[in-house]
This record gives structure tokens, C-alpha cells and sequence, in this order.
């Protein structure tokens, strides 16, 4: 397996400080910071899930590491997305994604990254039989006959639970329900066998049970093939199934980043804690449910005082005027293995401030438990 | 991907029979097809076309002066297959290809397609260099031979871009390597065959040699009179001047003010018909794909240029132009097909570039560039085949409306001269007295073909349209 020549310590994708924008809506209106310097570090075998509304950068970052954002009217203002770690072999610059050429591009996509996306019903090509389009993927990168591609193709919709696999590849995608258009997007990307997958809101277009189906199928492949995952969502109840570690991200930045249980237990972010307040709990009436910010849905309009809890003297509550955070505002190690988005007060707190890194799965187990 | 969209070209027509009896297509392209070939429209306007494909196929088969055997003073010989054309060679040899292709009904429609194009392109090419070559040599007129070749070089592109590619990428390694070694066999005998008919055809030798009985036997076409045989013995042989004669038994629909025979020209003149409406149209739909893709799917500036050229060619006028350049350069009918192509690609890039803007933020677009695909083959491999559809049928009606424009040319006075085309006859209409032939016969043919591709057309959108789908 590929990933067995890492050493298991190295993140297999670093994202450090990756700034992306877009033109703003107005003539002369700034430019949207859709992704604000975020920090992201995936270790092989992980699943990290990255939670947030929607416009806060999640599927941004995601895309970005495949340089997927149209340029213009994107832009990568800042960062690097360093691939399989800088010290594994290869100079200081080659490992950048983000400064890869398009043809280098082409190789990790689909080949090292793979993606899934959150319509299964638009994302296969309607033309095309399902055979057809796994096979593109796999004689895009590996040179196989067509004999073998039919084989790997066959295999790949076997693996994802398709049963009479040799049938279905002869069929259109119109001729499948959703959550088997899904399985099939899964059987094209892992076709490759990927050492990531990028899991853009997988399982949000389909239904509850088809969602668990879905969601057992990533976590059995990924034991199986030894792969990370990063997995893009607003539903908690996926993230606390599924995911290994968290990062909770708004308005372009990370806020709060973490293992899973730390941050459900111990949410120190008042952002984070909104999102989990809101979560409706199940047999207990409410008139209302709560919104995640009472009132504010953009971070100009968030009161002073969102204060880091537990409230800690080193640290200053965060404001809530211009960039989201403050201009000084850093993710700050503030426990142990927990990151939180807020501006220190002291220089020894400030210390704190390192960029996140977790390498940290689930047992096996409890996640089969779990299930 | 099988593509068994009933396209208006001719070639593709006996595929369209294969597609249309399978139990069930199950790809959209089949469906439409079903729904197509369900219309009454579209079959008459088919089988309009089909009858005008065969008429150019066969037409030296139908109507010639020269017998196709004949044993004169003691000697067998074919006159028929020396006066022979190369491009009356590539029309039979592609159609006997359809034909044989036909028989393999194992094989896929899109491969048979594809596996035909490329034979017939490969025809097409080694004829036009070969007359190129000629040209060339006897430097009579580099002009006309070098805008051929160019024709045929765009047809070339047209057909690998939007048949062979597609399906060359997916057909397997040996039924590449037996087209390929069946077109080098073709192609390569066809280069050496060297098909190239005298230059001075005398065609009253024939009816002479009958007249002294130094012929013992001889086996003529159906209609014995080539388009150009002015019957130039007429008048000495039997007193009867050959000009203008109204239809009789000998000549269904007359002759015509040189005294050639009216039908005859008609059947040779289904080639012009077809040619032009085909060639021109594909050269436009070629330009208008690429240029129309190009600007959709980058959008951006692209397409502020692409836009900005659209509206510059939509205002050329281009029986103006086409005036110009026949007062400048002389009549010819492949610099016509180009200055008709070259012009009329706006409207097709404005359909592609619109389809292409909607498809290009479509996830399956997305997800095949997150798959590591090529650009070319996300444009014409994932994007084309969904956007392709509303540009088929403007085809058609740019097809019918190509003719128009010849016919328009040529009843100026414009057109072709020595070659027959529908709207020459019809220009000699204006002095045919009592010949009523050439004023009925050409103009139904120009209605009835132009009917037939707007129906064709018509049924086209009804079995494209989403709302009319169940």
C-alpha cells in the first residue's frame, strides 16, 4: 500500500494558511474571503470532518486541494497545501499542490485524491454507462487494457456493494437510484484506490437509511484500502458516527479544531457550542429551536464578549468586527490536543498558537459499535 | 455511447435502421431516436433525403452516356468504368462500406459509425490529394484543388472530432489495428488505382459507333445521357434540334438550353444538393462547436472576444459576399461551401456556448475534472454529447437553407456552369418557352428537399423537447 512508506507521525496532506477569495457582489465591494487562512492537517487512515453552514469555506478548502476553484474568478491569495509531507523526499516547492502545474495536477487527481460529490443524481455523466465512466478513471491512470479496466470496474462496483456488477456496468445512470448513483460515484473514485478521499456532503441528497448505508460503506473501504478521508458536513450526527478528528470551521475560518469526542464534550468555541445547542434532541419539546448564534448570521453583527470558555485571563474573548476573529486572532492550543480560534493576551499564551495537528483515529471498534 | 441519432447526413441513414429495430434503447441518444423515427415527418423527410443519397450514390449507374460493356469493332471493353470519377469511386466504394458494415451487427452502431467515417474520410483525402497532386502537376489551377483539400481536411477534423474520437478511445486494441490496416489497404489500393478519367470525353461516339454498326453488342444505363452530353450529333444524325426539347419518352423531363438531358442533370445534380448543404453546414457546426465551446467553457474574457466575433460575422451578408467572391476568384463550388460555413457558424456557437455555460458548473463536469480528466476530453468527450442536441437540429435547417443559397447563386447566374445544379436549370427556366420541365422539375426538387430537411428538423426538436418526453 502506499501509504505504509509514510511514517505514520507525517500528515499525509498539510493545508497551512490557505486564503482563497472571490470577487465581491458590488463593483467596487471587497473581495470575499472564502476561505480566511485556514490550517488543516490530515494523518493517513484519518477521518477528519470539517463542519460549518454553508458559505464557510468547507467545500472551498476541500476543492482547493484538487485546485478545483475556477481562477478567475477565484483566487489563491495565500497558503500551501503540501502533499505527503515536505520530507518525503522531493524539494521545498514540489510538494505544494497548489503549485502544481495543470498536468501535475491531473495525476493527483483522481489518482492520490479522489472526490465524491453531494448529488448523486447530476454528478454521472447521463450519456455515458456506468461501465464506461468508471473505466475512463481507472485508463486515465493506470495502464491496464481495456480487458483489465472492465475487471478493475467490475471490482470497484463489487467492493461498493453493487450486486451483479458485470450487468449494472452496462447500464446508464438514469436507470439507478440515488443512493446507488452514490455508491457508484464511490466505486469511481476509489477505482483508483486514492489515498484520500475528499467527501463533499456525501450523504445530504439522500435518505436517512441510505445515508447510514452510504456512510458503513466509507468507513468499511477505508479500513479495507487504507485511505483518509475528509468528510464535508453539516450533519453532527454523521460527524459523531464517523469522524476521528473535527474541525469546525466559520466564515473562512477554522474556529475549533479537535478530537471528536473533545469537541463534543467540551465545545470551548461559542460557535461551536451554538451548533451544538441547536441540534435538536430527540423527545424533548421545544417551542423554538435554537438558532446557533441568537440573531447573528454574519460575523459583523456577533456581540463583543464571545468569551473563550472555559474563560481563561490568557486569552482574550474574540470580537466580532471585520475579519471574523481579529486580525490577531489565531488558533491557540488552548488544552491539549484542542485548537480554539481567539486572540491571546499574554506572550506565553501566545505560544500556544501552532498550527493543528492530531494524529488520532477511533479504535476500530468503537466505531463498529458505534454503527 | 451509441450514437444512433438520426442525423441528416446521408451516411448515417442505413444506421439509422439498426438503431430503430432494437428492442429498447436504454441511453437517452436511443430514446430520442425511438421518439424520432415514431414521427410521420420524419420519415417522409427521411426517406426524401435517403432516395436523394442514393440518386448522388448511384447516379453514374443511372444516368451515362458510356455503356457499361460494349464490344465495338471486335473488342469487349467497359467505356463506363474509364470515364469513371474519383469522386464517383469514393461514392460507391464508401457506400459499399455502410453496406458491409452493416452486416456486422455484433458490433456496436457507434463503432460501425465511427469505423465508416474514418474510411470515407481516408477516401475523401487520398482522392483530393491525388487531384491536388494533379492540379498541381499540370498547374492548370492550384486555386480550386488546394480549397478542396481544405474542405476535405475540416470534414476530416469534423468527423474525428465528433464520431471517430469518442468511439476510437473506447473500441479495443485489435478493431483499431483491423480499421486501420483495412483503411491503409483502401486507401493505399484507391492512391494506386489511379482513377482518372480522360480529359476530352467525345459522348456522341457512342451513338456514332451504333450509327456506322461497328458495335456488336452494348449494355447501357437506364438513362442513356451523361449531364454533360450536349448531343451535339443530334442535329446531323436526325435533323431535330436537341435544345429545349419539352419531356417525351426518351427524355422524361426535356433537355435543357445546351441540349443535355434534363433528368440526367437532375440525378447528377443531387450530388451539389447534398454537398453543399452537408459540407457547407459542417464546416459551420465544426467552427461553431469549437468556437462556441471555447467561449462557454472558459466564459470570462474568451467569451467577451468570442461574442464580439459572433456579432461581427452575423452581419456579413452572405449572398453579398458569396457575389464578391464569385466576381473575384471565379465560380466554384468548394470555395462557396467554405465562404457558407465560415459565415454561418454564429448561431451554432451561440447554442454551444449557452449549453456549454449551463454545463460546465453540472457535477458530472466537475466530477470528470476532479478525476484528473483531460481538458479536450471534458469539452468534446462529457460536455459535448449533452450539449450537441439543439445544434443538430438548427443543422438541418442550415442544411436546407445552404441549398437555398446555392440555388439562389446559381438562378443568378452565379453558380456552376459546366456542373448541373437545380438552380441552374431553373435559371434557364426564364428562357425555356415551351420546355415547362425545367421550370417544374428543379423547383420541386429545391421544395421538396428543402420540406424534407425542415421536417426532418421539426421532428427533431419535438423528440429533443424534454416536455414532449413521457
Amino acid at each position: 500500500m502506499p501509504t505504509e512508506d509514510l511514517r505514520a507521525e507525517t500528515p499525509l496532506i498539510e493545508i497551512h494558511d490557505l486564503s482563497v477569495s472571490f470577487p465581491g457582489s458590488g463593483k467596487c465591494a471587497p473581495r470575499t474571503q472564502a476561505a480566511d487562512g485556514v490550517d488543516l492537517s490530515i494523518y493517513p487512515r484519518q477521518t477528519l470532518a470539517v463542519v460549518g453552514e454553508s458559505g464557510s469555506g468547507k467545500s472551498v478548502s476541500a476543492m482547493s486541494i484538487l485546485q478545483l476553484i475556477p481562477t478567475p474568478p477565484g483566487n489563491y491569495d495565500r497558503g500551501e497545501i503540501i502533499w505527503r509531507g515536505r520530507a518525503n523526499g522531493g524539494n521545498a516547492d514540489g510538494d505544494n499542490l497548489l503549485a502544481y502545474s495543470d498536468k501535475q495536477m491531473r495525476n493527483i487527481r483522481g489518482n492520490q485524491v479522489a472526490m465524491i460529490f453531494q448529488e448523486p443524481m447530476t454528478s454521472l455523466n447521463p450519456v455515458y454507462t456506468i461501465g464506461q465512466q468508471i473505466m475512463e478513471a481507472v485508463l486515465l491512470h493506470q495502464t491496464v487494457s481495456r480487458t483489465e479496466a472492465t475487471a478493475v470496474a467490475e471490482q470497484a462496483l463489487r467492493d461498493v456493494g453493487i450486486a451483479d456488477p458485470a450487468s449494472r456496468l452496462k447500464e446508464y445512470p438514469h436507470q439507478l437510484s440515488g443512493g446507488m448513483r452514490q455508491r457508484v460515484m464511490i466505486a469511481m473514485a476509489l477505482a483508483c484506490q486514492p489515498e484520500l478521499l475528499l467527501a463533499d456532503e456525501p450523504t445530504t441528497a439522500l435518505d436517512v437509511t441510505i445515508q447510514a448505508q452510504i456512510l458503513e460503506l466509507l468507513r468499511k473501504l477505508q479500513r479495507e484500502k487504507n485511505m483518509s478521508i475528509l468528510l464535508i458536513t453539516h450533519d453532527l450526527g454523521v460527524v459523531a458516527e464517523n469522524a476521528d478528528v473535527v474541525a469546525v470551521m466559520y466564515a473562512g475560518r477554522i474556529v475549533e479544531f479537535g478530537r471528536v469526542e473533545t469537541i463534543f464534550k467540551t465545545p470551548m468555541h461559542p460557535y461551536t457550542r451554538g451548533l451544538l445547542r441547536s441540534m435538536p434532541v430527540l423527545g424533548r419539546k421545544v417551542d423554538r429551536l435554537d438558532t446557533v448564534m441568537d440573531g447573528a448570521t454574519i460575523p459583523d453583527d456577533f456581540p463583543d464578549g464571545f468569551a473563550v470558555q472555559p474563560h481563561d485571563p490568557a486569552f482574550k474573548p474574540i470580537a466580532g468586527r471585520g475579519r471574523y476573529g481579529g486580525d490577531d486572532a489565531r488558533l491557540h492550543e488552548v488544552l491539549p490536543e484542542h485548537w480554539v480560534l481567539c486572540a491571546a493576551q499574554k506572550e506565553d499564551a501566545a505560544k500556544k498558537a501552532t498550527r493543528p495537528q492530531l494524529d488520532y483515529r477511533r479504535a476500530s471498534e468503537v466505531i463498529a459499535a458505534t454503527s | 455511447m451509441t450514437k444512433s441519432t438520426p442525423a441528416p447526413a446521408p451516411g448515417n441513414s442505413p444506421q439509422n435502421g439498426g438503431g430503430a429495430t432494437k428492442p429498447l434503447p436504454r441511453s437517452f441518444i436511443g430514446q430520442v431516436g425511438m421518439r424520432f423515427a415514431g414521427q410521420w415527418g420524419a420519415r417522409v423527410g427521411l426517406a426524401w433525403v435517403v432516395t436523394l443519397v442514393l440518386l448522388a450514390v448511384f447516379a453514374p449507374l443511372l444516368a451515362s452516356s458510356h455503356p457499361f460493356v460494349w464490344k465495338a469493332d471486335g473488342e469487349v471493353s467497359s467505356p463506363w468504368l474509364e470515364h469513371l470519377t474519383a469522386v464517383d469511386a469514393v461514392l460507391l466504394l464508401s457506400f459499399a462500406t455502410a453496406m458491409v458494415l452493416l452486416i456486422f451487427r455484433r458490433v456496436s452502431v457507434g463503432a460501425r459509425l465511427a469505423a465508416w467515417a474514418w474510411l470515407t474520410s481516408l477516401l475523401a483525402a487520398v482522392a483530393a490529394t491525388r487531384s491536388a497532386q494533379q492540379l498541381l502537376e499540370s498547374q492548370a489551377d492550384d486555386g480550386p484543388g488546394l480549397v478542396f483539400v481544405l474542405v476535405v481536411l475540416m470534414l476530416i477534423g469534423l468527423g474525428a472530432i465528433l464520431v471517430v474520437l469518442p468511439i476510437a478511445s473506447a473500441a479495443g486494441g485489435r478493431a483499431k489495428l483491423t480499421v486501420g490496416l483495412v483503411g491503409l489497404l483502401i486507401g493505399g489500393g484507391f492512391w494506386f488505382a489511379d482513377v482518372s478519367p480522360p480529359a476530352n470525353v467525345v459522348y456522341s461516339q457512342y451513338r456514332e459507333a451504333a450509327a456506322a454498326e461497328r458495335v456488336d453488342w452494348m449494355v447501357l444505363p437506364p438513362l442513356a445521357y451523361s449531364p454533360n452530353d450536349y448531343q451535339r450529333d443530334a442535329m446531323s444524325a436526325t435533323g431535330v434540334d436537341p435544345r429545349l426539347l419539352p419531356p417525351t419518352l426518351t427524355h422524361p423531363m426535356g433537355t435543357d438550353e445546351g441540349g443535355a438531358d434534363v433528368l440526367s442533370r437532375m440525378i447528377h445534380a443531387t450530388r451539389i444538393a447534398l454537398a453543399i448543404g452537408l459540407i457547407a453546414t459542417g464546416i459551420a457546426v465544426a467552427l461553431g462547436i469549437l468556437i462556441g465551446g471555447l467561449m462557454g467553457y472558459f466564459a470570462g474574457w474568451v467569451d467577451l472576444i468570442g461574442m464580439r466575433l459572433v456579432e461581427i460575422f452575423s452581419a456579413i451578408p452572405v449572398i453579398f459576399l458569396l457575389i464578391m467572391i464569385v466576381a473575384f476568384y471565379g465560380r466554384n463550388l468548394y470555395l462557396m461551401m467554405v465562404i457558407i460555413g465560415v459565415t454561418g457558424w454564429v448561431g451554432y456557437a451561440i447554442f454551444i456556448r449557452a449549453e456549454f455555460l449551463k454545463l460546465r458548473r453540472m457535477d458530472y463536469v466537475q466530477a470528470a475534472h476532479a478525476c484528473g480528466t483531460p481538458l479536450w476530453s471534458i469539452l468534446f468527450k462529457h460536455m459535448l454529447p449533452n450539449g450537441v442536441t439543439p445544434v443538430l437540429v438548427l443543422a438541418s435547417f442550415g442544411i436546407a437553407s445552404a441549398i437555398l443559397t446555392e440555388s439562389t447563386l446559381s438562378f443568378l447566374g452565379l453558380g456552376l456552369v459546366e456542373e448541373p445544379s437545380w438552380g441552374q436549370l431553373l435559371n434557364q427556366a426564364r428562357r425555356a418557352g415551351d420546355q415547362w420541365g425545367l421550370t417544374w422539375f428543379p423547383g420541386l426538387a429545391i421544395f421538396l428537399t428543402v420540406f424534407a430537411y425542415n421536417l426532418v428538423g421539426e421532428a427533431m426538436r419535438d423528440a429533443l423537447d424534454p416536455r414532449s418526453a413521457d
